[in-house]
């Protein structure tokens, strides 16, 4: 698809300046190709002038003395040739410099970004899809990496070599620059008329893409509801509707955008034939030298070039703002408050953690969990219930203070946990999620993630107290064998196992777990609940519960609706309380009287 | 990419069209240096106004000519370009729903999205090269040595050395940078693979505190293609300028030849202007040759991800008319059925074998995995069975038309999928009664009634795409409602409860009791509750039938039914439930 220009940065000025700042340490460098870019650019403009004067004094000579004078002609071409070195020298230089501050430039700022993304808070992700984050470090970083390793350049070249050329034109002859000046114009305003009409289309292509798209993504996943309502013929139909009026948009966005060539093209041979007819007459006149029209050609071709390219920087300089102002409004966003300085420790932990009067909302604005206080006793069990959707996981995020609450405080043995460090605080706690996030590496990697200590026998430990270490040694490289969250070599509920297994050998005081296991067959079920039996074993632990067993055992519960905390106590206390819990606790087998 | 050249074969005229064209053009854009030529030979030296202002005249009407051909030569590769996708992707489109549900799981639906938008939109791209810069760019080049030839012989060797030379540094950058372009290409999807690992590890990564860790392993990435990157900028630093040596050298040479033959031929002063234009045409069109040849295999690639689904022949064939005769009372049978997916040694499913009746609800319950949900899937022949045979009303399910079997079916799949659109046109999707009654109705019946009367449209609001606009549970209802519009007289409910809560789940299946009371009910269900008063509750456990009958006869004398009930509730309730059994 060819490049579009509909993005526009919202604040160009601010845009440019960032971008212009964050190459600061390179700016020498840069400084230095872009004169190397000029200089070769001034350089090539004397080319078809010591041609056009080799034929002159060619000519001359024959036409003076009636045979050819060499020497004059010998010089020019060692002129040129040195003139060629130079500028096949100075391009080189001019793009090797180029090409190695890019890569360090874009270097840097991927570091930075994926700096960035560990110092944001979690409340960021939770609002901006990862695609976004992921397409400023692929494609945008790309952007300004083609603008600094190519745009530059060419923007320094062409001008160059527009001014050069309407400068030689000039001492060629006035009279003819001015007929190559009248032309140019023409065609620039031609090629620019009609790239507005193709962005048009191109605008049109995209959005009809958009919706094709749309219907392609939503026919597909609903394939066998289109099946079984045969509803195939018209379903093609709409499709056939939009694939036909994507049709129509693409020739013309396609035919009008390859235009610009061709047009500027024709608008030169107008000028060359122009001048041709001129100049052959000036040339019998008396007024001009044969090489020169021969130089004067040369230059209205090259003149004409960076003309036709100019619709082409401009969509690049656009793209390049648009990229610019994403990657540093993303580095310029505000990160996680830094941690408390001094900040306090708690020492032989006991895990006794207590929520004083914790108040806290998502968007600041709707309170979600409102005055929460309870005392959990060490070594406690506390499960987490309450229908799908109702927030359970906002305890997790205040405990493991990936969000801090907007009131009140939790604490640790009597710490509270706001005066710890991040990473102290998370280190208490050992966590196993739903989702299984395995990185894609070794076995073995990944289950030292959060010991990196870890020996091989304690690691062997930790498999065998999860039943999954037959499944490492029956694979074809044991503990070194390669997984990754999409690899299908294990399944799902193993992946669990191994995230499980993972938390063992990690051995934190405190755990937080999510008993949810789908997709997951029986057999592995029965081995997961074993493992988190003996996980959560004279631990305090937090346990996002979906089991009867799990609930009925549990020190306390903290029942969750609608993001808030509704009821907690056990399960005797909460069933003669005969409110949301009991309901719950009673739609799993209801109206037994029917 | 050559199998998808039939996809040209409509607009064979408008692709003869399109070669005439741009031979015209190359022809007519050719001839511009020679009558340059004969302007400085014929005109200029020999002092002849008129003649320059003819040839020069001529000239003028080549060129626009020549333009004219370039625009024809655009105007049909684009029309011809954006015919051959849209043909190309109306088929895929096709194909893909045409393909059967396992055919699908192979590729993966992201995949197949893919492959109809970008891969067809790079294929396209790629023709459209083909029909204007690849036909061109060897007449061209065969069109200008050939005018050099007939202009000067003897320089024709000044060509040929410099396209020598593009060949041989081509050849020798490309070749040592093209391994390390592969490297770096891997290292961009290694880093990019670090980075997706690091966004969706995020809390993982915090609470494991190894944000310094992570950082360590990108800029390790990071640092590493950036090496690489400088391996293959110092080569392909060489590029430009050596190309401008070759062009310029190839000029001076022949300026030099010429100069020195002037003396004894005075018209090699207009040959060497058209020589020097020929030569630029000729190199040109090499460079732009070894520029394809490094842009189209990336099409090629497509092309392969296309084909690799339009030669998938489907697995299951429909009969283009029903065999046989259908019962006019609806039923369902199975016979000894056994499933496996493709490819897989061991049987999802095996030996089942049940009748289905009308008016009466079949259950189906089993742990994940026991192969439910399989099961009812290949009643609408989602999947071929492995072995034994499905009958529907009598008749096997093979020797159905398509549509004479589906039109049988309403089948409610375990997530409710709704399509962009209103809500009457979704509820309305399978069904032939198009009447408002029947919508209202439909929707009563599936408790949807009440959250669309609330909406402000009515059934004339918009669903979005994918039906993201509405909560799980009201697609859910949607879902129900689509499949009671149609009246069938099989209603297959796969899981289609579980998203609905208690109340709902209970209002629903009483209300639908009238809807059905001729017709087959096949459900799954994970709640006890929502099978509890079938007529015909099936057990599954890894794929076998271990129980069949109804909740208190199976609450006596099947094992795995009763850990079923026993893990759903409290311990008093199932000495109650079993006491009464």
């Amino acid at each position: 698809m060819p490049k579009m220009t509909t993005e526009h940065a919202k604040d160009s000025k601010k845009a440019f300046r960032a971008f212009f700042k964050s190459l600061k340490s390179f700016r020498f460098v840069i400084i230095l190709s872009l004169v190397f870019a000029a200089a070769s650019g001034v350089l090539s403009l004397f080319s078809p002038s010591i041609l056009g004067n080799m034929t002159n004094s060619a000519v001359s000579s024959i036409a003076e003395t009636g045979h050819l004078d060499f020497e004059p002609i010998k010089i020019a071409a060692i002129q040129l040739g040195v003139i060629y070195a130079i500028i096949a020298i100075l391009t080189y230089l001019e793009n090797y410099l180029l090409a190695r501050t890019t890569l360090f430039y874009t270097e840097r700022l991927r570091t930075e970004i994926i700096t960035k993304i560990s110092k944001l808070p979690i409340s960021y992700f939770d609002k901006v899809p990862f695609g976004d984050t992921l397409s400023i470090l692929n494609n945008d970083v790309d952007v300004l990496w083609n603008a600094l390793s190519e745009g530059f350049a060419q923007i320094i070249t062409n001008l160059t070599t527009i001014i050069g050329c309407l400068v030689m034109m000039f001492i060629i002859s006035p009279l003819l620059a001015l007929v190559a000046i009248v032309v140019v114009p023409l065609s620039t305003f031609a090629v620019a008329k009609i790239a507005k009409r193709a962005q048009k289309h191109f605008v049109a292509q995209r959005k009809v893409l958009g919706e094709l798209n749309s219907h392609v993504e939503e026919d597909y996943s609903g394939q066998i509801i289109i099946k079984s309502n045969s509803h195939e013929q018209k379903s093609f139909a709409n499709f056939q509707a939009a694939n036909e009026k994507l049709y129509t948009d693409s020739w013309k966005a396609q035919f009008l955008g390859s235009l610009a060539f061709p047009l500027v093209h024709m608008f030169t041979n107008i000028g060359y034939v122009a001048i041709c007819i001129l100049g052959g007459n000036m040339v019998l006149s008396g007024a001009l030298l044969i090489g020169s029209i021969q130089a004067f050609i040369q230059y209205l071709s090259r003149f004409n070039q960076p003309l036709s390219n100019l619709s082409e920087i401009v969509a690049t300089v656009q793209l390049t703002l648009a990229a610019s102002e994403r990657v540093f409004n993303f580095l310029a966003l505000p990160e996680e408050a830094p941690d408390p300085e001094p900040s306090k420790t708690v020492k032989n932990i006991k895990g006794a953690i207590e929520f004083h009067d914790v108040c806290f909302s998502y968007d600041k604005k709707n309170p979600i969990i409102k005055h929460f206080s309870a005392k959990i006793e060490p070594g406690a069990q506390v499960a987490i219930v309450g229908p799908t959707g109702a927030g359970k996981t906002t305890i997790i995020n205040l405990l493991m203070r990936f969000y801090d609450p907007d009131s009140g405080y939790i604490t640790i043995d009597g710490v509270p946990t706001s005066e710890m460090k991040r990473s102290d605080v998370r280190a208490l706690f050992g966590m196993v999620l739903q989702d299984t996030w395995l990185f894609s590496g070794s076995v073995k990697d990944n289950l030292k993630y959060g010991r990196k200590s870890a020996k091989l026998s304690e690691i062997r430990t930790a498999t065998k107290a999860t039943g999954i270490d037959h499944l490492i040694e029956s694979m074809k490289d044991g503990y070194n064998a390669t997984i990754s969250e999409d690899s299908d070599n294990i399944s799902a509920g193993e992946k669990q196992l191994l995230t499980i297994a993972r938390a063992m050998v990690e051995n934190p005081p405190m755990m937080i777990l999510d008993e949810a296991t789908s997709n997951v067959d029986t057999r592995a079920e029965q081995k997961i609940q074993d493992a988190f039996e003996k996980l959560t074993r004279g631990r305090t632990s937090f346990v996002i519960a979906h089991r009867l067993s799990t609930i009925r055992s549990a020190d306390l519960i903290l029942v969750m609706k609608d993001g808030n905390i509704v009821e907690q106590g056990n399960h005797d206390t909460l069933l003669k309380q005969n409110g949301f819990y009991a309901e719950l606790y009673n739609s799993q087998f209801a109206d037994t009287e029917a | 990419m050559l199998k998808l050249f039939r996809y040209l074969k409509p607009y064979w005229w408008q692709v003869v069209l399109l070669i005439l064209s741009i031979g015209g053009q190359t022809y007519l854009t050719l001839q511009l240096p020679a009558l340059m030529a004969d302007i400085v030979n014929q005109g200029i030296v020999t002092g002849d106004q008129n003649y320059i202002l003819a040839t020069g005249l001529k000239m003028l009407i080549f060129a626009l000519a020549a333009s004219l051909c370039a625009l024809i030569a655009h105007f049909f590769s684009s029309r011809i370009g954006a015919a051959f996708s849209r043909d190309l992707r109306a088929d895929f489109y096709q194909k893909v729903l045409s393909l059967s549900v396992s055919e699908i799981d192979n590729f993966s639906t992201a995949s197949l999205i893919t492959r109809t938008t970008n891969d067809i939109g790079q294929v396209q791209q790629a023709i459209m090269m083909m029909l204007t810069m690849l036909l061109r760019a060897p007449m061209m080049g065969l069109g200008a040595i050939f005018q050099a030839y007939q202009t000067a012989p003897d320089m024709t060797w000044t060509i040929a050395a410099g396209v020598g030379a593009i060949i041989f540094f081509s050849i020798i950058i490309l070749g040592l940078a093209m391994p390390k372009f592969k490297i770096y290409q891997k290292l961009i999807d290694k880093i990019t693979l670090i980075a997706r690992e690091n966004l969706t590890g995020l809390r993982v990564i915090r609470a494991f505190n190894n944000e310094a860790h992570e950082q360590q392993k990108f800029g390790h990435a990071n640092h590493e293609l950036t090496k690489t990157g400088l391996f293959i900028d110092r080569l392909m630093a060489l590029q430009d300028p050596l190309l401008g040596l070759i062009f310029n050298g190839v000029t001076l040479g022949i300026v030099w030849i010429s100069i020195g033959r002037l003396e004894s031929d005075a018209s090699y002063l207009g040959d060497m202007i058209a020589f020097v234009q020929y030569a630029t045409h000729v190199l040109m069109s090499f460079l732009i040759l070894t520029m394809l040849f490094i842009i189209l295999p990336r099409a090629n690639v497509s092309a392969g991800r296309i084909n690799e689904v339009m030669k998938v022949k489907p697995k299951i064939h429909w009969k283009d008319t029903t065999e046989g005769n259908p019962d006019k009372t609806p039923s369902v049978e199975f016979k000894n059925v056994a499933f496996a997916y493709a490819g897989a040694e061991a049987n999802v499913l095996e030996n089942i074998s049940f009748i289905a009746k009308a008016g009466e609800t079949t259950a189906f319950i089993g742990s994940t995995g026991s192969g439910k949900s399989t099961l009812i899937s290949l009643v609408p022949r989602f999947y071929e069975t492995t072995e034994g045979e499905i009958l529907v009303d009598g008749l096997n399910i093979k020797d159905y038309a398509k549509d004479d079997l589906m039109k049988r079916i309403g089948y409610v799949p375990q997530r409710g999928i709704l399509f962009s659109g209103v809500i009457k046109n979704n509820i309305l999707f399978g069904t032939d009664d198009l009447d408002d009654k029947n919508v209202k109705k439909s929707a009563r019946v599936a408790q949807a009634e009440n959250f669309i009367e609330k909406l402000e449209e009515k059934y004339n609001a918009h669903i979005a795409e994918k039906g993201t606009n509405v909560s799980g549970g009201q697609k859910q209802r949607l879902s129900i409602a689509r499949a009671i519009a149609k009246h069938p007289e099989i209603y297959i409910f796969d899981d289609s409860f579980s998203a609905l809560d208690m109340k709902t789940d209970k209002k629903l299946r009483e209300a639908l009791k009238p809807e059905t009371k001729d017709s087959v009910v096949l459900i799954v269900a994970q709640r006890i509750s929502t099978i509890k008063d079938a007529e015909q509750i099936i057990v599954l456990d890894q794929g076998k039938i271990v129980g069949k009958g109804k909740h208190k006869e199976l609450l006596k004398n099947c094992k795995e039914y009763r850990e079923i009930v026993k893990s759903q509730v409290s311990e008093q309730e199932f000495a109650k439930e079993l006491k009464n059994a």
